[in-house]
């Protein structure tokens, strides 16, 4: 991957001509997106959202050991008082009884510094942060302000690097370089192989001080496996994955997520990397595997019954596997096909909407179908060829599902909401309360400490539902109570009539 | 204060303080021109501190911005933000929308004002504020926005009404109980004969906002917070301010009334009966806990951590009223040092003579090491004099430091997010029985 020898990692939006602007039936989009049609489109209203800022804050902060500083105004960086909470869950999990939380600092440049420039001011915040904290690693994340008046990060961090010990980490998410959020990922991910993941082997150093040892630790790597969690993935959704990897006889190496540093160091040395969305981790994967020869898997979000199934599947194949994990298939969809049988009949002919990131949209519609429910629209907040698979699983059920590709923006939401009028909307946090406030049941599509991933995630999510639809006073009474903000008219017309452009590039 | 790194910031950006502000103004819609990340970040952060505060009409997710990209940083953003202050008119409705600035118009320099003034001819009910995140923090986002109220939307008045005031000090978000807050204190003051205009509460309205310009007074209820607003009013509208701790409790709550009837020459005898009544009212509920107060010795050593309102508002109420003993004050927002013999004053001039060690620091860290600057370590001494029973007052950020030195723990000030809050106000008589029901409850939960 040239992209490696580069500061910062391309746009998803070069990359892999990702759009965030559609409207229409769900059939309708291949086209458009093949030909590039869909690129240089944009909103003539359009609400705040979120950059590519708040998903590296979620993942870097939720690293062991790890100091992260957001280098840039006051502001940003305060959504970890709000993200902060599943890192706190995540540190209790691992035995910590009095967590700390995100651990994080703001270089706070003001007025002075946007006219003289805030480098001595990161230098000075690593240099106290690595006496203050000795922590592992330290994570420099530049915002806006830094990324307009020209302060050099990388040059910043290579001047200091000799008097500290933690490894840094300068990484590149400045809000307005890209208007596909998910370029945080590949961000994070280039900053942690160019300045972490150096393919250094413990067992050449005398790690292991026999030979014996040294071909024990050969043998537990043919078995030791790179899973690839997400931040929206919760302590739950990782213990399903990794009971279900371990039945395969696999151990895990999970990160990025509440991972510590090592995990990366070791990550070369895994028999395979397994991705758990595509649209997250390829950009990682695939450098481990031209760099350091590791394979992966990543086309399959383990979310739905048939996709979790087809997740085990791929990574069988990669290992040699496949009778395991067609006996493991088998047993465990019998076992969840008995528990829900008493669940389904709630949830039949019932209809949905779903919000979120792309992946996690398609493959949580994609398990509503399969419990019998029906799916009304589907907005992933963006787009790209990773979508592509599930879109066509969903179009080939009901080619007239609407699919309005857009990071939030309710008010396209509240019109199809409107006009569609689901039973259940599933959708990201922050965007739910828009559906909530138009009557309409609410399940969260990720966190909460629940559990969403593999087989006890498609259970857990029938149960949830049956319960949501059990009860929808508070939806709605509150919808009878306040009012949207958009005037009477929205409701008449055309929800997409906002997005504009979208003619090939020149 | 030093021009330093932070650690977990408490407070949001003056952007983010500006959109809290605006949204929580009556029939308010704010028009961000900002990146699109400002608008996630606000709200994120808002969620995770301010008691689960919600978007509310059109804030969160909802807010219109302008959403700027690379290419309008390079020619500049005012075309992309007429486009959006255009629709968001058309599609949104309000009674006044308010153009705010993040960090990267300000800095290329995008002309807002010019735009403003173009729709204001043709008719829009629109203002601009410049609210880049680098300008400060929420509370200076509070000041600025409701500065371009007195100077943009407040309409002049010749005349002044003698007992009419605005109530400012008590910042939305950054004050997770402001709702509750500013209504205790509009309501103490409604007993005094007093018209207030407090902008956020039910009570108030976008038109009794525009007619404010005729009140006699501003009263800040705080010695920070709202003072340059409170000279915007004064600026443009002729109306003097005057300032007065944050109260809290019957000792400093009846100070503050006495201010403010002295400064708008409100008969004496009207002040004493009611400082009696609401004193009698306290004494009715407190009557009830002193039994356990004495058998259950829920007399406390305390830490008292919070922004300039709340370290002293608390410190003041938990030593003269509750007698407690707060060894230890943290005073998180940024104080001039000029500024800080406010602070001292308050703790100087304590009925209870209690002595309080001042500290000015926001870093949680740094607050530990403090700690262990004034109260002696455990040691392995048969009979030692430590820190207990102690109890921390402060931020959800001061639960790990609780527990560590085995204290309790209450989240007051910002950020909150291990608590929700709907219409919960400590200001006043009738607010500091609540923070005495919350404050005794988390000890009463271990039995």
């Amino acid at each position: 991957m040239s992209y490696i020898d580069a500061k910062a990692a391309p746009r998803r939006e070069d990359r892999l001509g990702t759009c965030i602007e559609f409207g229409g039936l769900i059939g309708d989009i291949a086209k458009p997106f093949c030909e590039g049609c869909l690129k240089n489109r944009s909103r003539a209203f359009s609400q705040g959202t979120i950059c590519q800022l708040l998903p590296a804050l979620a993942i870097l902060t939720s690293l062991q050991e790890t100091v992260v500083i957001a280098h840039g105004a006051i502001g940003c960086g305060g959504a970890v008082h709000s993200l902060g909470s599943s890192v706190r869950l995540g540190q209790w999990r691992s035995g910590d009884k009095n967590p700390k939380g995100a651990l994080w600092l703001s270089t706070n440049l003001n007025e002075q510094d946007v006219t003289s420039g805030g480098e001595v001011k990161l230098r000075e915040a690593i240099l106290e942060a690595d006496r203050r904290y000795r922590p592992d690693a330290i994570i420099i994340l530049s915002t806006c302000v830094p990324g307009i008046i020209g302060d050099d990060i990388d040059s910043v961090t290579n001047d200091v690097k000799d008097q500290i010990s933690a490894a840094l980490l300068p990484v590149h998410c400045e809000g307005f370089k890209t208007k596909v959020m998910a370029t945080a990922y590949d961000a994070i991910f280039h900053s942690f192989l160019r300045n972490v993941v150096d393919g250094r082997d413990e067992t050449d150093f005398g790690v292991y001080d026999n030979e014996a040892a040294v071909a024990a630790e050969a043998i537990r790597r043919k078995r030791l496996v790179n899973l690839m969690n997400v931040s929206s993935m919760t302590g739950p959704d990782q213990n399903e994955l990794t009971r279900l990897l371990n039945k395969l006889g696999l151990e895990v190496n999970m990160l990025p997520c509440d991972a510590h540093p090592d995990a990366f160091r070791k990550a070369p040395f895994a028999a395979l990397s397994i991705g758990v969305c595509p649209t997250h981790d390829d950009y990682f994967m695939s450098y481990l595997e031209e760099k350091f020869g590791v394979p992966f898997v990543g086309g399959q979000m383990p979310i739905g019954i048939e996709n979790t199934g087809t997740w085990l599947r791929q990574v069988a194949a990669k290992l040699g596997l496949q009778e395991t994990a067609e006996r493991i298939i088998e047993s465990e969809s019998a076992e969840l096909n008995r528990a829900l049988e008493p669940i389904l009949p709630s949830l039949k002919g019932r209809t949905a909407m779903l919000s979120a990131g792309e992946m996690r949209t398609l493959a949580t519609a994609v398990l509503l179908q399969e419990l019998g429910m029906e799916i009304l629209a589907v907005r992933p907040y963006h787009y790209d060829e990773f979508g592509a698979v599930e879109v066509e699983k969903l179009s080939g059920i009901n080619p007239s599902i609407r699919l309005n590709v857009a990071t939030a923006q309710p008010f396209e939401a509240v019109n199809m909401i409107n006009r569609a009028k689901p039973d259940l909307y599933i959708g990201h946090n922050s965007d739910n309360v828009w559906a909530a406030k138009c009557g309409v049941s609410v399940l969260p599509i990720y966190g909460t400490n629940s559990i969403y991933s593999g087989y006890a995630g498609a259970y857990d999510i029938a149960r949830r539902i049956r319960r949501h639809l059990a009860n929808t006073s508070f939806n709605d009474k509150l919808s009878r109570n306040v009012r949207q903000p958009y005037r009477k008219n929205w409701y008449s017309e055309d929800p997409f009539k906002y997005i504009k452009g979208g003619e090939l590039s020149a | 204060m030093k021009n330093k790194f932070v650690e977990r910031p408490r407070t949001f950006c003056a952007l983010g303080g500006a959109l809290i502000t605006a949204t929580a103004l009556p029939d308010v819609i704010p028009i961000m021109h900002a990146v699109m990340g400002c608008g996630g970040s606000i709200y994120w952060n808002q969620y995770g501190s301010t008691g689960y505060l919600g978007a509310g009409y059109c804030g969160g997710l909802a807010a219109p911005s302008s959403n700027i990209q690379e290419k309008d940083i390079v020619f500049g953003g005012v075309e992309r933000l007429e486009e959006q202050a255009r629709s968001t008119i058309g599609l949104v409705e309000g009674g006044l929308y308010i153009i705010m600035t993040g960090c990267t118009p300000d800095i290329i320099g995008d002309d807002i004002h010019s735009l403003v003034r173009k729709l204001q001819a043709e008719g829009a009910n629109i203002i601009g504020a410049e609210t880049g995140g680098f300008r400060g923090d929420g509370y200076v986002g509070y000041d600025i926005v409701l500065s371009a109220l007195a100077k943009g939307f407040v309409t002049p008045k010749g005349r002044r009404k003698t007992k009419k005031v605005n109530l400012l000090g008590i910042v939305p978000g950054q004050d997770a109980f402001w709702r509750g807050n500013l209504i205790k204190l509009r309501s103490l003051l409604g007993r005094l004969g007093i018209e207030v205009n407090s902008f956020f509460t039910e009570y108030d309205s976008l038109d009794g906002i525009k007619g404010s310009g005729d009140a006699s007074l501003s009263i800040v209820a705080s010695e920070f917070f709202g003072v340059k607003a409170a000279r915007e009013f004064e600026s443009a509208h002729g109306i003097p301010y005057c300032e007065s701790p944050f109260p809290i409790g019957p000792a400093a709550t009846e100070i503050f009334l006495r201010k403010i009837a002295a400064e708008l020459k409100i008969p004496r005898r009207l002040v004493d009966s009611l400082v009696d009544e609401e004193t009698k009212n306290y004494f009715r509920y407190v009557e009830r806990i002193a039994d356990a107060y004495n058998d259950l010795d829920w007399q406390r050593h305390a830490v008292v951590v919070g922004d300039a309102n709340y370290a002293p508002a608390i410190t003041k109420f938990i030593a003269d009223d509750l007698g407690w003993l707060p060894e230890i004050m943290v005073v998180t927002s940024p104080v001039g040092e000029e500024d800080e013999p406010k602070i001292n004053r308050v703790v100087e001039d304590l009925e209870s003579r209690c002595p309080v060690h001042v500290v000015y620091e926001s870093d949680p860290t740094e607050i530990k090491k403090h700690f262990w600057k004034y109260i002696p370590r455990r040691t392995d001494a048969l009979h030692q004099d430590i820190f207990s029973p102690g109890f921390v007052i402060g931020s959800h950020l001061e639960r790990e430091f609780a527990s560590d030195i085995g204290a309790d723990h209450l989240t007051v000030s910002s950020p909150v997010g291990n608590r929700v809050v709907l219409n919960r106000g400590y200001a006043g008589f009738d607010g500091s029985l609540s923070l005495i029901e919350d404050l005794l409850s988390v000890i009463a939960f271990q039995r």
